[in-house]
C-alpha cells in the first residue's frame, strides 16, 4: 500500500482522453483539427498538392537539383517508374489520416457533450464534418479506395476496417454525407474568420457530387456521368452564389497576394501565419520548395510550369485559347512573349526570364535564379510564392515560407463547377456567362503586369466565349481549358483530368510531345487503369495483414 | 579459506582486532610482495578466530593472539593467500600474485563474494590492462577485453561507448546497468575518471544479476572506486600526453574526377551533360551518341563571381591532428578509524574534428570512519564532475564533408566569406563552416553523483547498512546561431537558444547481511534490503532572435531583440524494490545461491506495477574433492557452475500505460519533420493562436514487465598453480514481453503509438577465457589471456497484432527465427550486361543494361516485395580480443588486439561511393570511377546514372558487407624506476610509458569502406599516440 503510494507518480506535461471532454476542451480539439489543415511537410504536401496534382497533371515539372532530388516525385511525374513502396506516398497516407483522426477525436468528445453545456455543440460538429470530408476528399482523389473510419468505430477495430468495405459510390456518399451535415448544420457566417461556414460546405458538397457524378469503373474509367448529381451540384452552388457574401476579385493578382488573405473570393482557406507564438510559425511547408535559387530567397527550385502550360496561354486573334494548336510552337525567347498574344493569367503563373517576377517591375527573373534549367527549363511558378519584402514572407533555411493563405475552394472554382454540371447536363448556354465572367476577370488583371518602363510584358489579349460556337462538345472544351488556366499550378489538373476519364490520353499524347523538349520524359507513360490513383502504400497493406486490397494494375 | 570474506561493499576491509581474552601470545612480522616491497593493508586473521589487523604502510604488523592460535592466514586481493605457522620469532612473509585471483573479492549486488565462490558468470576486468589508456570513457577501453561484452565506439571526443552484454536482448534500450560504489545509473560513464576506478565486474547472467532485478535485464557493470588503504598515506600523480590523428575517411571525388563521373552519368542517361559550375565538351558520334571529350572549370562557379572553382578535400580541412592531455592527482590516507580519499582530475580532449573536444573536471572524496570498535561504520563516496562539450551534431558535419563537391571554395575571393553550395547542388552546408560558427557553441555538465552510509555490525557477522545515494545532474547549453551566408544558403537573423536541464535521481537502500560459518563447514551468507528509486527530470528552452552582436560575450538573451520563444517539460518514474539473496557452502566444495527480487515501477499500469526475479544458482569445486586432489595434482581449480534466473526490463517512456494527450504549439524543426503542431490562426490575424491537443500515446492497462530468463553453465579452471586458467560458459537467455512502441496502421491516426509487450527473443552463446601467466628463471614475467564470444540471436515469438511490424513482406514472411538486427531485402545478383539480358529477365522495374538485377526468388517472372529474403543476420561469428603482456625488471609491455569475425554487415557508406543518383547534388565516391560501362563489363558497380529509376537504393545484398576486422587496440611500453634509486628522491615509486592505440586494421578485402567498424559516416575512430607518467609519493 506504502509502495503503490510511492509509486503513483501521476503523468507531468500530459492530459489524459477523460480530461478533454470538457466544452472548452472540446473546442480546443476542433481548434486541433483544423491545425492540421496546414501541418504539412516539404517531401509529402498535402496542402497545396502540387506533386500530384500538377506534376502528375502534365502542368508542371518536378523541378529541384535534378530528376533524384526527392525522387518520389519524380516517380509521379514520369509514372514508369512509381511503386507501390514508395515512402512519400506512405507518409502522405499517414498525414492526412491525422487530420480524420483529429476530427474524430472531436467528433467522440462532440457526440456525448451536452448541448446545454455546449450550445455551439452542433455548429462544431457540422465544423468537424466538413473538415473530415476534406481529409476524405483528398484520400479519395489521391487513392480512390481508402478505409473510412468515422468517430463510431472504437479505436481497437481500427485495423478490420478495408479500404475496399466500401464501394468507390459509397466512398463518395460518406464524404457527401459530412458535408450535407455541416451545410445543415454551420451558420452562414461565422466570428472566427477561419472556421468553416455553411456555404463553405455547400461549395464542398457540390465539389465532392461532382466528382461523385463522373461515374467510374473499377479500372477508372467514366462509364457515365450522374445527371441529378450534377443538378444538385448546380444548386449548391447557386446558394453559394446567391449568399451574396463572395465575388471575384478585380484583379486576379490578389488570389495570390497576402492582402487577398480571407477577401471576397475566399470560400475556405487555411490560415497559415508567423510571429504568432508558436517556434518557427505556421507557414506554408507545403509550398516551401517552390522559390527560385536567387540572393533574396536561396532554395530550392521546384515545381516548374512544362512548356506545354506556357504555352497554353497562347491566344488567338479573338484572344481565345487554342485549343487543338497551342502546343505547335513554344514559347520560349522574350520576344515569343510579344509577337504572340496570350492570356494576362501566364505572367500571373508563370516566371519568365527577363519578366518581372510577383509583380515587382524591378525583380527581374533571370535564368541565373533557376536551380537546373538542363533539366527542366526556365520557367517557374508563381502563384504560391511571396515577394522577399512581403510581410508574410518568412526564411525557414533552407527552404522559403509565407503566411499567405492558401486557398482550399476559390469562388472561381465554385463558378466553374456550376458551369461544368451545367455544360454536362446539357444546359451549356447557361454556362456561357459564367466562363466569360472568369475570362472578364482575367482580362482586367493586367495593372500588376507592367514592366519598369510601365508597358505590358507580355502582350496580352484575352476574348469572350460567343455563344454562336457554343455546342456542348465545344463548352466542355472550353472550360476544361479556361479550369486549367484559371487554376494553373494550385493543385487540381490532374484531379480533373481523372474525373473527366481522360488522363490516360491526355498525358501520353503530352508526354510524346514534351519528351522530345525535356529529355528526362523519355521513359515517362501513363498507364490507363493504374495511373490515376496512386498504389494503396504497400506498408499499410503489410501492416492490415492484407486487408487492404491494392489498386488494380499495381 | 579466507573466513567472512564476504560484507558490504564498502565494509570490504578485514575484521578489527578485539581486546584479547586469553592469554595473549604477540606475533609480529612483515609481508612483501614477490618484488620484496612491503605491502600495506594486507589482512591477517588468527585461524579459527575473528581476531585480526591488517598491515601498515611499510608491510608491517603486530598482532596479539590467544595462545591456543596456530595458525595465521594473510590475505591480500589479486594475491594467494597464505597461512603461516605461529612462532616466537617474526614472521616475514612473502605474498605470490595469483594467477586465477580465487580469493579475489568480487562486488556482487548488496554484498561482496570471492570469487571462488560464484557461481554465476562474473566477468572480473583487469584494471590495470586499460587504466592508461587515453580514453574519456572507461567502457571504451573494456572493448575486447571482456567475452560476451561487446563495445562499438566512434571517436568522438565527448561520446559514450555503445555497450552490449551478451547480444540484443531488448528492442529498446539495450544499456547494461552500471553501480557505481552500490548506485545504481544508467547515463554518464564518460563522467567517470577512469583513475579513480579500483575494479570493474560485470554480471553477465542472471544467476548474478538478478539481485538487481529490475533493470538488470541487459546485464550489469560494477564498478568500484578507490578507497584509502589501512595504515598507508600515499600521493599519487599520474600525467599522460596523446596525439591523436584522424581516422580512415571515404575517399571522394575530387573536382575534375567529379565532373568527369557526372558526366559518364549524364551521358548514360541519353542527356548531354550540363552543370552550371562545369564546362563539358561532347560530341556525336556516327551513331548519334554523345560523347565525352573534356571537362574543365569555369573560373567562378556562381553568377556573382564569389566562388573561385576549387579543388577542395573537406576532410583535410575539418580535421586536424589533437591533442588529448589528461592530470590526475589522488591522496589518501587510512588510519585504524579510517580513511580518506581525495582525487582531482582533469582530462582535455581537442577531438580531431575542428572545434570539437570535450573536457572534464572530476573530484573525488571517499571516505569512511569506524566508531564503536569497528562496529560502527559511516562513510561516503562523492563524485563532482564538470565537463564540457561541443554540441553541435558532428555527425552531420561528417556528413557534409562527404556531400559538398570539391569544386566548392573554402572561403569566397575575399577569404572571409565561406564557400557553399550554388544552383545545381544540393543544400549542403560548408562543414567548416558549421564546426567554426559552432565553436563557441559548448555544453556544460555539472554531475554530483555519490552516497551517504552507515553500516553497523549488530551482531557478529550481522550487518545493518543503510545508504542514500544521490546521481543528479544540471546541464546548460547557449547556442549562438550566427547568420552567414554560404552560396545559396543563408540565415539573416541570428538567434539565441538557452537550454536548461536539471535531471537524477536519488536511491535509498537499506540492507541486512548475515554471515555466518557453521560447524565448521557451512559457510552461510544472507542478504536482505530494499530499495527506492526516485527519478526527476525537467528541462526549458527560451530562445530570441536579432542580437546586435554575435559575441559570446554578448549574446545572452537579453540582448536578443525579437521572437521570445520558450518551452519546457518534465518527466519522472519510481521504482520500488524489495530482494533477498543467500550463498552457502558446504566444505568450500558445494556452492548454492538463490535469489529473489520484487520490483514495483511508476511506468506499469496499477495492475501490473510488480515484477518477481527469482533466480538460483549452484557450483561445484571439484578441485577441493580428494579425489581429484590425489588424482590430477596438475588441477590447481576446477568448478562447474551452473545459473537460472530472471530479470527485468521496464526501459519505456515514463508514463507508457496511459493514453496522453499534449499540446504543442508547433514542432521545433518543422522543415524536414511534418508539423505536429495544435495551434490554429482561427482568428485570421497571426496573434493569440488558440490550440488544442494531440494524442500522443494510446492507453494500455495491460502493460506489463518485460522478463528475461537466462540460463548459465559454465567452468572455471586452473592448471600448474594457476599459471593457466579460464573459464568457459554457456548461455541461453531468452527476453519475452518485450516492451516497444511499434509502428502502427495509419488509419489509427495521430499518437498512435502504443506501448505494447511484444516479440521474444532469443539469444544463445558461449564465451570462452583462457590466460596463461608465468615467470621465467630469468626474470621475465610473460602473460597471454585471450577470450572469445560467440552469440546467436533470433525472434521466437511475435504477437499476431504486430507481426508485421518487425519487418517481413506482410504476408507469409516475418522476422520470427530471425535476429533483430537481420536485414530484410532483395538480392542483388550482379549487374545486367546488355539487352538481351534485360528482356529475358523477370519483369524489374528500371531494368537496363548496367543496372543491378535483383533476384525473382519466388520464380514469378517479376522482381517484387515478394522477392526479398533476410540477406542479412547482422550479427558476427564470434568477437574476440588476445592481450599479451611481459615483464622484466622494471619494463612492462602490453600488446592488444582486438576483433570481430564474420559479420555481414550493411554498408552505408556505399550509398555515396556508388550511386550518382542517390545523393544528387552531392559529392560521390572515386568508386564510381571505375563503375560499370558498356566497355567496363567486369564492374560491380553500377553504372553511373542521375536517376534512380530502378531503385538501387533499396536494402539489397549489394550493400551487405564482410565488416570483419582485427585491430591492434593497443601497444605500452612501461618503465618503473627501480626501487633503490625512487627511494634516494622519497618516492615509493615511478612509471613512464609510450602507448600506441588503433595502430592498425585488419579488414576484408571485400568491405569497401574505411573502417569496417564505422559503416556510417560518423567520427572516425582516431590513431593516438601517447607518452605518461605515474608517480607514487
Amino acid at each position: 500500500c506504502n509502495d503503490s503510494k510511492f509509486l503513483d507518480v501521476e503523468p507531468i506535461g500530459a492530459l489524459s482522453d477523460d480530461q478533454l471532454n470538457t466544452p472548452a476542451n472540446i473546442e480546443k480539439q476542433v481548434i486541433a483539427a483544423y491545425s492540421q489543415l496546414g501541418n504539412d511537410v516539404y517531401r509529402a504536401p498535402y496542402t497545396s498538392m502540387w506533386p500530384y496534382g500538377n506534376v502528375r497533371g502534365g502542368d508542371a515539372y518536378k523541378g529541384g537539383n535534378g530528376t533524384a532530388d526527392v525522387d518520389a516525385f519524380h516517380f509521379y511525374e514520369t509514372f514508369s517508374f512509381n511503386r507501390v513502396d514508395v515512402g512519400n506516398t506512405d507518409e502522405l497516407w499517414f498525414l492526412i489520416y491525422i487530420g480524420v483522426s483529429r476530427c474524430n477525436d472531436a467528433l467522440r468528445r462532440l457526440d456525448v457533450v451536452d448541448a446545454s453545456a455546449m450550445p455551439n455543440k452542433a455548429v462544431r460538429q457540422g465544423e468537424m464534418r466538413f473538415l473530415r470530408g476534406h481529409y476524405y476528399f483528398l484520400l479519395k482523389e489521391l487513392f480512390k479506395r481508402v478505409p473510412y473510419i468515422d468517430q463510431i468505430v472504437p479505436t481497437d477495430k481500427y485495423g478490420e476496417v478495408s479500404n475496399v468495405a466500401l464501394s468507390n459510390d459509397e466512398l463518395w456518399t460518406k464524404i457527401a454525407d459530412d458535408f450535407r451535415f455541416a451545410v445543415a448544420n454551420l451558420p452562414e457566417t461565422q466570428p472566427e474568420i477561419g472556421r468553416a461556414t455553411k456555404s463553405a460546405a455547400q461549395a464542398y458538397l457540390a465539389k465532392t457530387l461532382l466528382y461523385q457524378a463522373y461515374v467510374q469503373s473499377e479500372t477508372h474509367a467514366v462509364t457515365s456521368i450522374n445527371q441529378s448529381k450534377l443538378q444538385e451540384v448546380v444548386t449548391l452552388t447557386d446558394a453559394v452564389i446567391s449568399s451574396g457574401k463572395y465575388s471575384l476579385h478585380p484583379d486576379f493578382a490578389t488570389n495570390f497576394l497576402t492582402v487577398g488573405d480571407n477577401g471576397v473570393e475566399s470560400v475556405f482557406a487555411i490560415q497559415f501565419s508567423r510571429n504568432d507564438g508558436t517556434p518557427k510559425g505556421r507557414v506554408q511547408r507545403g509550398n516551401e520548395l517552390a522559390y527560385p535559387m536567387n540572393p533574396d530567397y536561396g532554395c530550392c527550385g521546384f515545381h516548374q510550369p512544362s512548356q506545354n502550360l506556357v504555352n497554353s496561354f497562347k491566344t488567338d486573334a479573338q484572344g481565345l485559347p487554342l485549343f487543338t494548336t497551342f502546343n505547335n510552337t513554344d514559347l520560349t525567347t522574350p520576344q515569343d512573349f510579344q509577337t504572340n498574344t496570350v492570356d494576362p493569367r501566364l505572367d500571373h503563373t508563370v516566371a519568365i526570364p527577363s519578366h518581372p517576377y510577383k509583380y515587382s517591375p524591378p525583380f527581374i527573373f533571370d535564368t541565373s535564379w533557376l536551380r537546373d534549367q538542363n533539366t527542366y527549363g526556365v520557367y517557374m511558378s508563381m502563384k504560391e510564392t511571396v515577394l522577399p519584402s512581403d510581410p508574410s514572407f518568412q526564411k525557414t533555411p533552407p527552404f522559403m515560407g509565407s503566411s499567405k493563405n492558401w486557398a482550399l475552394i476559390r469562388y472561381a472554382d465554385v463558378l466553374l463547377w456550376k458551369a461544368e454540371a451545367l455544360i454536362e447536363l446539357g444546359r451549356q448556354s447557361e454556362a456561357l456567362p459564367i466562363i466569360n465572367q472568369i475570362r472578364q476577370r482575367a482580362a482586367n488583371s493586367t495593372a500588376r503586369l507592367k514592366t519598369t518602363a510601365g508597358t505590358s510584358t507580355s502582350n496580352y489579349k484575352i476574348g469572350q466565349y460567343q455563344s454562336g460556337q457554343w455546342t456542348q462538345q465545344y463548352a466542355r472544351e472550353a472550360l476544361r481549358f479556361e479550369r486549367r488556366l484559371e487554376f494553373a499550378m494550385e493543385g487540381y489538373r490532374f484531379f480533373d483530368l481523372v474525373r473527366w476519364g481522360i488522363a490516360g490520353p491526355y498525358l501520353n499524347t503530352y508526354f510524346d510531345k514534351e519528351k522530345t523538349k525535356r529529355q528526362y520524359l523519355q521513359t515517362a507513360r501513363f498507364t490507363v487503369g493504374r495511373d490515376e490513383y496512386l498504389p494503396i502504400p504497400l506498408n499499410q497493406i503489410n501492416f492490415s495483414k492484407g486487408l487492404y486490397k491494392q489498386n488494380p494494375g499495381w | 579459506a579466507l573466513a567472512a570474506a564476504a560484507t558490504t561493499p564498502a565494509a570490504a576491509a578485514p575484521a578489527e582486532a578485539r581486546t584479547p581474552h586469553l592469554a595473549d601470545v604477540k606475533v609480529s612480522g612483515r609481508v612483501v610482495d614477490e618484488n620484496g616491497a612491503g605491502m600495506p593493508g594486507v589482512t591477517i586473521v588468527a585461524k579459527g578466530t575473528a581476531l585480526g589487523t591488517s598491515t601498515d604502510a611499510d608491510g608491517n604488523f603486530t598482532l596479539s593472539v590467544p595462545d591456543n592460535v596456530t595458525t595465521l592466514l594473510f590475505s591480500f586481493v589479486g594475491y594467494k593467500s597464505q597461512e603461516v605457522a605461529v612462532s616466537g620469532a617474526a614472521i616475514s612473509v612473502t605474498l605470490a600474485p595469483d594467477a586465477a585471483a580465487l580469493d579475489e573479492v568480487v562486488v556482487t549486488g548488496y554484498q561482496t563474494q570471492r570469487k571462488a565462490d560464484l557461481t554465476g558468470a562474473v566477468a572480473v576486468v583487469k584494471t590495470e590492462e586499460i587504466r592508461d589508456m587515453a580514453s574519456n570513457d572507461v567502457t571504451r577501453n573494456l572493448q575486447g577485453r571482456v567475452p560476451g561484452v561487446q563495445i562499438t565506439t566512434d571517436g568522438a571526443p565527448g561520446s559514450a561507448a555503445t555497450v552490449r552484454i551478451r547480444g540484443f536482448g531488448t528492442l529498446g534500450n539495450n544499456d547494461p546497468l552500471y553501480v557505481i560504489d552500490g548506485i545504481p545509473t544508467k547515463e554518464g560513464i564518460n563522467q567517470i575518471n577512469q583513475n579513480d576506478i579500483e575494479s570493474i565486474q560485470v554480471l553477465k547472467d542472471a544467476s548474478a544479476a538478478s539481485i538487481y532485478g529490475s533493470r538488470a535485464g541487459n546485464g550489469v557493470i560494477i564498478i568500484t572506486t578507490k578507497k584509502a588503504k589501512k595504515g598507508a598515506t600515499r600521493v599519487d600523480f599520474s600525467t599522460f600526453f596523446s596525439v591523436q590523428t584522424p581516422g580512415p575517411h571515404l575517399q571522394m571525388l575530387n573536382t575534375l574526377d567529379y565532373g568527369t563521373v557526372y558526366a559518364r552519368a549524364a551521358i548514360n542517361d541519353g542527356k548531354v551533360p550540363s552543370l552550371p559550375y562545369y564546362n563539358f565538351q561532347t560530341s556525336r558520334d556516327a551513331n548519334g551518341n554523345i560523347v565525352l571529350n573534356g571537362v574543365s572549370t569555369p573560373e567562378f562557379i556562381d553568377a556573382d563571381k564569389t566562388m573561385r572553382a576549387a579543388d577542395t578535400d573537406w576532410f583535410k580541412e575539418t580535421q586536424q591532428n589533437a591533442l588529448i592531455q589528461s592530470y590526475n592527482l589522488n591522496v589518501s590516507s587510512g588510519s585504524e578509524r579510517g580513511g580518506a580519499l581525495f582525487s582531482l582530475n582533469y582530462y582535455d580532449n581537442s577531438g580531431t574534428l575542428k572545434y570539437t573536444g570535450f573536457d572534464r573536471i572530476t573530484a573525488r572524496l571517499n571516505s569512511d570512519y569506524n566508531f564503536l570498535g569497528g562496529k560502527l561504520k559511516v562513510g561516503e563516496n562523492l563524485t563532482l564532475v564538470k565537463s564540457q562539450r561541443a554540441e553541435y551534431d558532428l555527425n552531420l558535419v561528417r556528413d557534409r564533408t562527404t556531400q559538398l563537391p570539391s569544386i566548392v571554395p573554402v572561403h569566397t575571393v575575399d577569404g572571409v566569406g565561406w564557400g557553399g553550395p550554388v544552383a545545381g547542388m544540393s543544400d549542403r552546408d560548408n562543414p567548416l563552416r558549421l564546426l567554426t560558427d559552432n565553436k563557441q557553441n559548448r555544453s556544460n555538465t555539472g554531475r554530483a553523483f555519490g552516497n551517504l552510509f552507515a553500516d553497523a555490525e549488530i551482531l557478529k557477522g550481522l550487518h545493518l547498512r543503510t545508504s542514500f545515494g544521490i546521481d543528479y545532474s544540471l546541464y546548460k547549453f547557449r547556442q549562438i546561431y550566427k547568420t552567414y551566408k554560404a552560396g545559396f544558403l543563408s540565415e539573416q537573423n541570428n538567434r539565441v537558444t538557452d537550454n536548461n536541464r536539471f535531471w537524477g535521481n536519488w536511491v535509498w537502500q537499506n540492507t541486512l547481511n548475515y554471515d555466518v560459518l557453521l560447524g565448521g563447514k557451512h559457510q552461510l551468507g544472507v542478504v536482505a534490503g530494499s530499495e527506492r528509486i526516485s527519478y526527476y527530470d525537467e528541462s526549458s528552452y527560451a530562445s530570441r532572435t536579432n542580437f546586435a552582436s554575435e559575441d559570446p560575450n554578448y549574446a545572452y538573451l537579453d540582448g536578443g531583440a525579437a521572437n521570445k520563444d520558450n518551452g519546457g517539460g518534465a518527466t519522472a518514474y519510481r521504482l520500488a524494490s524489495y530482494f533477498g539473496k543467500i550463498n552457502y557452502s558446504f566444505a568450500d566444495r558445494y556452492l548454492l545461491s538463490a535469489t529473489i527480487r520484487r520490483d514495483g515501477s511508476s511506468r506499469f499500469g496499477a495492475d501490473n506495477r510488480f515484477g518477481v526475479f527469482p533466480a538460483l544458482s549452484a557450483g561445484w569445486r571439484l578441485s577441493e574433492e580428494t579425489f581429484v586432489k590425489d588424482n590430477a595434482g596438475f588441477l590447481s581449480d576446477l568448478k562447474l557452475r551452473a545459473g537460472w534466473g530472471q530479470t527485468g526490463n521496464q526501459d519505456i517512456a515514463n508514463f507508457a500505460s496511459l493514453g496522453l494527450y499534449q499540446s504543442l504549439l508547433g514542432t521545433l524543426d518543422p522543415n524536414f519533420e511534418y508539423d505536429r503542431g495544435t495551434a490554429y490562426d482561427i482568428y485570421g490575424n497571426d496573434t493569440a493562436l488558440p490550440s488544442g491537443y494531440r494524442r500522443f500515446q494510446r492507453p494500455n492497462p495491460a502493460l506489463k514487465w518485460e522478463t528475461t530468463t537466462q540460463t548459465n553453465v559454465g567452468v572455471d579452471f586452473g592448471f600448474l598453480e594457476n599459471r593457466l586458467s579460464g573459464s568457459v560458459d554457456y548461455f541461453v537467455k531468452n527476453s519475452k514481453d518485450i516492451l516497444v512502441n511499434l509502428p502502427y496502421l495509419a488509419v489509427v491516426g495521430e499518437g498512435g503509438d502504443q506501448f505494447v509487450n511484444g516479440a521474444s527473443i532469443q539469444n544463445k552463446g558461449w564465451e570462452f577465457l583462457l590466460s596463461y601467466q608465468n615467470k621465467l628463471e630469468n626474470g621475465i614475467s610473460y602473460n597471454i589471456s585471450g577470450n572469445l564470444a560467440s552469440y546467436r540471436n533470433k525472434l521466437t515469438y511475435l504477437p499476431a497484432e504486430v507481426i508485421n511490424a518487425y519487418g517481413g513482406n506482410g504476408q507469409d514472411v516475418t522476422r520470427l527465427g530471425h535476429s533483430i538486427n537481420a536485414v530484410y531485402g532483395y538480392v542483388a545478383d550482379g549487374l545486367y550486361q546488355n539487352a538481351q539480358e534485360v528482356s529475358e529477365g523477370p519483369t524489374q522495374i528500371g531494368a537496363a543494361p548496367g543496372r543491378i538485377r535483383y533476384k525473382d526468388l519466388n520464380g514469378d517472372g517479376k522482381v517484387d516485395n515478394f522477392d526479398q529474403t533476410w540477406i542479412t543476420e547482422g550479427v558476427p561469428n564470434f568477437n574476440y580480443g588476445l592481450n599479451l603482456g611481459a615483464g622484466f625488471k622494471g619494463f612492462d609491455v602490453q600488446v592488444f588486439f582486438q576483433g570481430v569475425q564474420g559479420l555481414d554487415a550493411f554498408n552505408n557508406s556505399k550509398f555515396r561511393t556508388d550511386f550518382a543518383s542517390l545523393a544528387t547534388g552531392e559529392n560521390w565516391g572515386q568508386r564510381l570511377l571505375n563503375a560499370w560501362t558498356p566497355t567496363n563489363t567486369g564492374s560491380t558497380i553500377p553504372a553511373a546514372t542521375l536517376i534512380n529509376t530502378n531503385n538501387e537504393g533499396r536494402a539489397s545484398t549489394y550493400f551487405i558487407e564482410n565488416a570483419s576486422y582485427l585491430k591492434l587496440r593497443n601497444v605500452q611500453v612501461g618503465y618503473s624506476l627501480p626501487e633503490g634509486f625512487t627511494t634516494k628522491l622519497k618516492l615509493q615509486g615511478v612509471r613512464v610509458y609510450v602507448q600506441g592505440q588503433n595502430l592498425f586494421t585488419i579488414k576484408s578485402k571485400e568491405f569497401t569502406g574505411p573502417d569496417p567498424e564505422v559503416t556510417n559516416y560518423q567520427y572516425p575512430v582516431p590513431r593516438i599516440f601517447s607518452t605518461g607518467l605515474n608517480v607514487t609519493f
